[in-house]
């Protein structure tokens, strides 16, 4: 998220993409409604179904599942051609805009018309909207990510930003939702299979920065692994483990060392609620030993058949533990422990900890929590500290190491007083009154200095970079087939004393790009760049030039790196278009993505699916529940108003397969796994269209499974995974599956 | 001495079906599984233009239809407006619930007959007649959280905002602001400068 969810409130437009806020975000949908209502702010939704949030927009697109991109450049065609784009910032801010406009070029009303479903003068009223309301706020959420075109979905969303000049703008960026409690924080944290805490990748240097911030030899963690390799390649992602588990049936080729996986451990992660629920059954029935540590029985633990080695470890909740979590908005604050652990429960920390201990590295994985930096940019044990104090330390440990994403201000002691003090902040901007002034709430990250207030808006060079201004980041190079990668003159964060662009600082270069000179004591305490000084001068110095460590770049409409340059169209590997599929295929598979051999055009081009499986089928979220939805269906206030698994079908659908609102109906999928599901009458869906929550679990293609729940552990409500039957499909980067996009036939049960 | 008379006003612009009021409700009190002292309702769902969700419960009417008809007189209104009743002397004979327009008396339904109990409702969390916050009061109405000088507990949980509860000129007072700058924004509102320009 850019912006903020109070900012919103600052916007003239909201267009929202594959989210539903009324419903996910119930709370923070409030700053949408007061847009409405304070600022006249126009609300947008283009959704494949008519959700709780398109019944408050002015307009709403019923989109086809998975064509968002070819709608995104059917706005841009309108725009370009009526001049609308925001010239003087694209070309100070923005490299390879113009690829974006051949492109946009092909995609008129009509042809967009032709393969969104969206008519011609809907789209046309929709971007006219748009842009003559700036700033305009762009929001997604899992209906643009969770497809194999994911990634150039999230990619086009804010070259469409670009183009109007709304990125950097209080009222404008593009604000993409959380879906949990603390999510933005387990993904600075480095919660993924590709990357170490805070963004920084696997590369050598890396792990040998962390090493010495962690006080271990870098010899030893490569011993941890087969060889160093392995340290610097993707692992296996949420989605697609059960691939790497011994016995399983596949013909996708594993890169694993010539080892299977063995023995998962969850911590808190519902993973009955992802994609190839069939597959997760077998990965789990083979594995040697699986652990799972929730608050509530994982129903992992329900669906295998495996009888022994299955450990159900009771962790305790957020109420009986403290610490740092992150907002959707990048800020931080303290959540006090309101109760201590009940029963035999245990804070996740005391698993891993007791779990250290037996595996023989407790010492080399709390050590970093006794260690400080000194002046001269060395790390030393705190004298005299022998013991550290949870969570503070850890706290503290981030605050010290984290510099990509600028954590630096973070110390335990800065965030506990603003939580203690959250009635001196103005809830709409967040900006501190009183003792707190010249701070935002929660020191939204980058906040890069002890002393610095957190920055509100990314991008935004209105504001210095001292009060959260910033350019786009410099990552990428210098310059590109000759083009300037920088920005151009007379584009840098206000009060800067570089009035142009310029790269991000290193050792090397600073004293060059700040005009200053470095003491002989400065230059040898100082680290190679800004990531990975220990000492923080780097920092320091460009604090005090107004300048940003990370440099004063251009954003990049063209990803050279990726297999599609700019943002291109893909059908979804199970399209209901099967006449468009030759004209915009899949991508060519991908061997070891995450490790396993992952299948694009083999899928979608092995057989006319539409034909077979002519129903669109779309999986979402319910207001009453969240994730696997085992806490929500383990209360029986909620389970009474969702009381069992259902299918939103339109009744002209329904009654063409002589199915009754209220009856049963199964659900089969191309990949010959089927549901038995509710039917309820919806016309929030198309006829040719099918929606269904991703909230239960305990059934299993038709079979009861609740019968393997520990006595009195049992939900008020169970029923079948939605996951079993949507269809493979994997985005080409990150490896989220295709849930917002898939096929599947239905008949009466 | 004019008192405050308690309303609520569900704002149907901004209620999101999200249903926090009613199971607050229901957790707050502790009711039975199947009484719905406060419920959602979403009328054309799916339908654009047309779709509107709104929260109900006991409205506490001025002129409340259930006290004028209870054979036993076991309703009550407070000086604050708030209708309230007496579960010990309530008979359950359900006239109330014919009165009522909204809806808001709950009976529970026992045994195969469905034989009614004493009735229950809404209490806009004031509790009953019974001693202020005493653990019978509790058992049999649930919590007094305006004894206690919190907001009723359906009002405090709003996501969004859409449910108002209080003194009903401070209520219409908000309504009022968010009417008359929805669709026109705050900073532009409709005053009379706008209204007779050009005449």
């Amino acid at each position: 998220m850019t912006n903020s969810l109070g900012d919103i409130q600052k916007s003239k437009a909201i267009i929202i993409f594959g989210a539903n806020p009324a419903v996910n975000h119930p709370v923070g949908f409030q700053h949408f409604l007061k847009a409405q209502e304070l600022n006249n702010s126009k609300l947008i939704v283009i959704d494949p179904r008519f959700t709780k949030t398109a019944a408050k927009a002015d307009l709403y697109a019923q989109i086809r599942p998975g064509t968002d991109i070819p709608f995104m450049y059917g706005m841009l065609n309108i725009i370009f051609k009526n001049g609308w784009e925001d010239k003087e910032y694209v070309d100070a801010r923005v490299f390879g805009m113009d690829k974006i406009r051949e492109e946009a070029a092909k995609w008129t009303p009509e042809v967009v018309a032709d393969v969104t479903g969206v008519p011609a003068d809907t789209l046309i009223q929709i971007t006219t909207l748009y842009a003559k309301n700036r700033p305009g706020t762009l929001i997604w959420a899992m209906g643009l990510t969770q497809h194999t075109i994911g990634t150039s979905n999230t990619r086009m969303a804010p070259i469409l930003q670009l183009a109007l000049g709304n990125m950097g703008r209080a009222g404008g960026g593009t604000n993409i939702l959380r879906g949990h409690d603390n999510v933005q924080g387990a993904t600075d944290m480095g919660c993924l299979a590709d990357s170490l805490p805070g963004y920084y990748g696997l590369a050598a240097g890396s792990w040998k920065y962390f090493a010495k911030s962690w006080g271990v030899d870098y010899d030893y963690l490569v011993k941890q692994f087969k060889d160093a390799s392995w340290m610097e390649k993707n692992g296996f992602s949420l989605a697609r483990w059960w691939a790497g588990v011994q016995n399983v049936k596949s013909d996708e080729k594993i890169e694993n060392a010539g080892t299977p996986l063995k023995a998962l451990l969850v911590f808190g992660n519902g993973i009955t609620s992802v994609a190839q629920q069939a597959k997760i059954k077998e990965g789990l029935d083979n594995l040697d030993m699986l652990v799972l540590a929730d608050p509530f029985v994982n129903e992992a633990a329900i669906l295998t058949d495996k009888k022994d080695n299955v450990f159900i470890l009771p962790a305790a909740t957020q109420f009986e533990t403290s610490g740092l979590v992150v907002a959707t908005n990048r800020s931080a604050q303290w959540r006090y422990k309101v109760v201590e652990p009940m029963y035999e429960s245990k804070p996740d920390q005391e698993i891993m900890f007791e779990l250290a201990k037996r595996l023989g590295f407790y010492d080399q994985y709390t050590k970093g929590m006794l260690m400080q930096e000194t002046k001269d940019g060395k790390l030393e044990t705190i004298p005299g500290k022998t013991n550290f104090t949870w969570p503070e330390d850890a706290t503290n440990e981030i605050a010290r190491i984290i510099k990509t994403i600028g954590l630096t201000g973070w110390t335990a002691e800065r965030v506990k007083k603003h939580t203690d003090n959250w009635h001196m902040f103005d809830e709409v901007s967040g900006a501190g009154m009183g003792p707190m002034k010249g701070e935002f709430y929660g020191l939204p990250w980058p906040c890069w200095t002890k002393t610095h207030g957190g920055s509100p808006n990314l991008y935004d060079t209105s504001i210095p970079v001292s009060e959260g201004g910033m350019g786009f980041r410099n990552n990428f190079g210098l310059e590109k087939d000759g083009v300037n990668l920088l920005a151009e003159k007379g584009s840098f964060p206000k009060g800067s004393k570089i009035e142009t662009g310029y790269p991000e600082i290193t050792k090397e270069n600073i004293e060059k790009v700040l005009g200053i000179t470095l003491s002989e004591e400065e230059k040898a305490a100082c680290g190679a760049n800004w990531k990975v000084d220990n000492s923080g001068i780097l920092v320091q110095k460009c604090m005090e030039a107004g300048v940003c460590p990370y440099g004063n770049a251009k954003a990049r409409a063209i990803v050279w790196n990726f297999p599609d340059h700019i943002p291109m169209h893909r059908e979804p590997l199970h399209s209901p278009r099967t006449d468009l599929v030759a004209k915009y295929p899949a991508y060519p598979d991908k061997a070891n993505h995450f490790r396993v051999m992952t299948k694009y055009i083999s899928v979608q081009s092995a057989q006319d699916y539409a034909k077979e499986f002519p129903i669109n089928m779309v999986t979402g979220r319910l207001v009453t529940m969240n994730g696997a939805g085992i806490e929500n269906r383990a209360s029986k206030y909620i389970a009474a108003l969702t009381p069992e698994m259902f299918c939103h079908i339109h009744p002209d659908l329904a009654l063409k397969h002589g199915i009754k609102n209220g009856t049963m109906m199964w659900v089969h999928s191309p990949e010959g796994t089927k549901i038995k599901v509710k039917a309820k009458y919806s016309y929030s869906v198309l006829p040719d269209m099918v929606f269904m929550p991703f909230h239960f679990a305990g059934y299993f293609q038709g079979t009861d499974r609740t019968g393997n729940f520990p006595a009195g552990t049992k939900p008020y409500a169970s029923g079948e995974s939605v996951n079993t039957v949507t269809n493979y499909g994997y985005d080409i980067i990150t490896q989220i599956p295709e849930t917002k996009g898939g096929l599947c036939r239905i008949e009466k049960a | 001495m004019e008192y405050a008379r308690m309303k609520f006003y569900c704002d149907e612009h901004r209620c999101i079906e999200c249903d926090g009021c009613s199971v607050a409700c229901a957790e707050a009190h502790e009711l039975p599984v199947g009484i719905a002292r406060r419920k959602v309702i979403t009328i054309n769902e799916g339908i654009p233009g047309k779709e509107f969700s709104t929260s109900i419960a006991c409205m506490h009417c001025t002129d409340a239809p259930c006290e004028q008809v209870c054979p036993v007189d076991c309703f009550y209104i407070r000086e604050d407006g708030i209708v309230l009743h007496d579960k010990e002397k309530c008979i359950g004979c359900g006239y109330c619930l014919y009165a009522c327009p909204f809806g808001a008396p709950q009976f529970p339904r026992e045994g195969i007959f469905g034989a009614k109990g004493a009735m229950d409702k809404c209490t806009m969390c004031a509790g009953g007649p019974l001693e202020t916050n005493s653990e019978k009061e509790r058992h049999l109405y649930g919590q007094n959280r305006i004894a206690e000088g919190k907001v009723p507990v359906c009002a405090a949980m709003c996501s969004t905002k859409a449910l108002l509860v209080g003194d009903s000129e401070s209520v219409s007072a908000i309504i009022r602001a968010r009417v008359s700058s929805r669709a026109k924004g705050a900073s532009n509102p409709l005053v009379w400068d706008k209204a007779y320009k050009n005449q």
